[in-house]
């Protein structure tokens, strides 16, 4: 008897309703075959099918039966088609009947007959929503994430003998509800921060740059002498950064859910994604690809922040391949396959040292680097690349009698006062760009400077001075107006007033950032 | 000479496994059914279901296993021969709905054991 389960595949990040059609022939020589386009995990199938059938007590049957995955020209890959797999022979061999109203099944099956977690349930609980699909059976352990899709009828299913019984009417299984879990904030709990701003001894301006960069989501670039602690910093900006909005949950949550980066019992991720690269990681897993796509870092650190350690040390191929995902917010993958874009709208922290030996400019110690290695190691870095970057500066290397010192003196400002104006920084924000789909300042397209920003006269006439001084490029100009806003949320945040000006001092602090001493 | 004695010894071999499923409740319709393309060594059935049955005997384990003189080759031929069978036996297609393949692997002397179904 041929029946027909729905299922759904991922193909990016738009997911594609898939039409499991099972049929098993009343005659004919006993065999198993899956068409329709699978790779060898859909392939593999068939082994984890059965053997889960037989070891949950039933009958397999000894006869021919074949699997059609319409539309049958969309490759598959994946263990999500286990389960619908598995129901169309159980409804075949009229074992179990299917639900009246359409309903998802998805998931990866275990040997023992038992479901195993499976990446992309929230992107099914999407499509099902759009699809008009009211209940979905999934593995109980991705029930949480799906759940967040409101509307759509979870069923945490444990395994193939429970569901038998609820498909029979015997035992029913409970609808799954959202848990706001413990265990969602994936790319890192706010207790989990390796660094406390506090613990960072000296490096002010520093600190009062990545507050800004935070606040307003702007790139920064860090350079100084090595154990000047530019590291700590990159690692302490993870606890100042503001939780995400709900927009941005449900963005960041659909990448993570695809990515299979949601643990078990997980939920929609809140905490700002903090991701770090090495320096040896590939272009395709830095910006995404694959011959069936694949998000890379900056996708994952969508929303939150890529960390670039030892910038210049990564391929000159790969850095540039940052520049257009830098400018657009999100990345377009395009294979034989066919087209897909991911968002990638991030903040990078990117930290170099000046010169291969790490001491030019540096105050006691002396460079060994000679004239031409400086300029082939500055060199890596491009113009159009730093051209990117908002907040240039510089991390020099703190005395010691300060870090003596610091061990009696309680230091100044700590990572929950700065994260909580940056907060309201953010919240200002937030409210000046509501129903754009803009969170912050760093995202502002020029359109959006023209008709949002509000230039003094005074800063306006510094602006201009400066762009024919330092013969500033137009992209520049334009950044500089967003640092100078951002400075000037952060003013109305720590005042608590209204007005968000951009004021002359606004603008000199954001030129000092912006201003590269070797330019 | 050798092929006369393989066809003596595959002879041997398929009347010990006939005897064998015999015993075991099976019929056997066919020994040895022929045709230009290949044979198939015993059509028997069991109940409803038509098995063609591949037999392998060896005198001795020193150059292996009977299993292993069974690979998927041998079975796609067994599975085309007993297709070919259907087709020219029309009337048995029709009475029978459900077919397999099994093997009866012979070491002279030592032990028969029978696989069902193992093209499954």
């Amino acid at each position: 008897m041929l029946t027909k389960v729905l299922s759904a595949a991922h193909f990016g990040l738009t997911p594609t309703p898939i039409e499991v059609e099972v049929n098993v022939f009343k005659k004919g020589f006993p065999g198993f075959s899956i068409i329709g386009l699978p790779n060898k995990s859909v392939e593999e199938a068939k082994e984890r099918v059965k053997t889960a059938l037989i070891n949950s007590g039933i009958d397999f049957p000894n006869l021919k039966i074949i699997v059609n995955l319409a539309p049958a020209d969309i490759p598959k890959e994946g263990s999500l088609y286990d389960l619908p797999i598995a129901v169309g022979i159980l409804a075949s061999m009229e074992i179990v009947k299917l639900p009246e109203e359409k309903a998802y099944f998805y998931g990866e099956l275990s040997l023992d007959g038992t479901l195993r977690h499976t990446r992309g349930a929230f992107l099914l609980a999407l499509s099902a929503r759009q699809e008009k699909i009211k209940s979905i059976f999934v593995p109980a352990t991705c029930a949480n994430e799906a759940t967040v899709i409101e509307g759509v009828r979870v069923y945490p299913v444990k395994s193939v003998t429970e569901l038998i019984s609820h498909l029979n009417g015997v035992a029913e299984i409970e609808k799954a509800k959202y848990s706001p879990s413990t265990s969602s904030g994936q790319p890192r709990d706010d207790g989990g921060v390796e660094f406390d701003f506090s613990e960072i001894i000296g490096q002010e301006s520093a600190k009062r740059a990545m507050t800004i960069a935070a606040a307003g989501g702007h790139n920064i670039f860090m350079m100084g002498s090595p154990g000047a602690g530019k590291t700590m910093l990159a690692r302490a900006t993870a606890g100042i950064l503001p939780p995400l909005n709900e927009e941005e949950a449900l963005e960041v949550t659909k990448i993570y859910s695809l990515t299979g980066n949601i643990p078990p019992g997980g939920g929609l991720i809140k905490a700002r994604p903090f991701r770090t690269a090495h320096h040896t990681t590939s272009r395709i897993g830095l910006i995404g690809g694959g011959s069936e796509p694949h998000p890379g870092e900056i996708s994952l650190a969508h929303n939150g922040v890529l960390f670039l350690d030892e910038f210049p040390e990564f391929p000159r191929s790969t850095l540039e391949a940052l520049r257009q995902p830098m400018e657009d917010g999100e990345v377009a993958i395009t294979r034989i396959a066919g087209s897909v874009k991911f968002p990638a709208n991030f903040m990078l922290i990117a930290a170099a040292n000046p010169c291969p030996c790490g001491f030019l400019g540096d105050p006691k110690k002396e460079c060994k680097c000679s004239p031409r290695t400086i300029m082939k190691y500055q060199a890596r870095l491009s113009g159009p690349l730093m051209d990117r970057v908002d907040l240039h500066i510089n991390v020099p290397a703190v005395d010691v009698d300060k870090l003596i010192s610091a061990d009696t003196q309680p230091a100044t400002l700590n990572s929950k006062t700065i994260r909580n104006i940056v907060v309201k920084a953010r919240k200002i924000q937030q409210k000046r760009f509501r129903g754009l789909k803009i969170y912050m300042n760093s995202s502002m397209k020029n359109k959006h400077i023209k008709k949002f920003c509000n230039i003094e006269k005074d800063a306006y006439l510094l602006l201009k001075q400066a762009v024919n001084t330092y013969s500033l490029s137009a992209r520049t100009y334009f950044r500089l107006i967003k640092i100078s806003q951002t400075i000037a949320d952060l003013g109305a945040a720590e005042s608590g007033e209204r007005g968000q000006t951009i004021t002359s001092a606004h603008v000199a602090e954001a030129l000092q950032y912006r201003i590269r001493t070797n330019d | 000479m050798t092929k006369i004695f393989n066809r003596k010894i595959g002879k041997e071999g398929e009347e010990i496994a006939a005897d064998s499923l015999k015993e075991k409740g099976y019929k056997i319709l066919e020994n040895n059914y022929r045709t230009k393309f290949g044979e198939i060594d015993l059509i028997a059935l069991k109940g409803n279901t038509l098995v063609f049955v591949e037999v392998k005997l060896k005198q001795t384990e020193d150059f292996g296993t009977p299993e292993e003189m069974v690979g998927a080759a041998k079975l796609s031929q067994v599975q085309r021969m007993a297709e070919f069978y259907l087709m020219d036996n029309p009337g048995i297609a029709k009475k029978y709905n459900s077919y397999r393949i099994d093997a009866v692997c012979i070491i002279q002397g030592r032990r028969i054991t029978h696989y069902e179904n193992i093209t499954f």
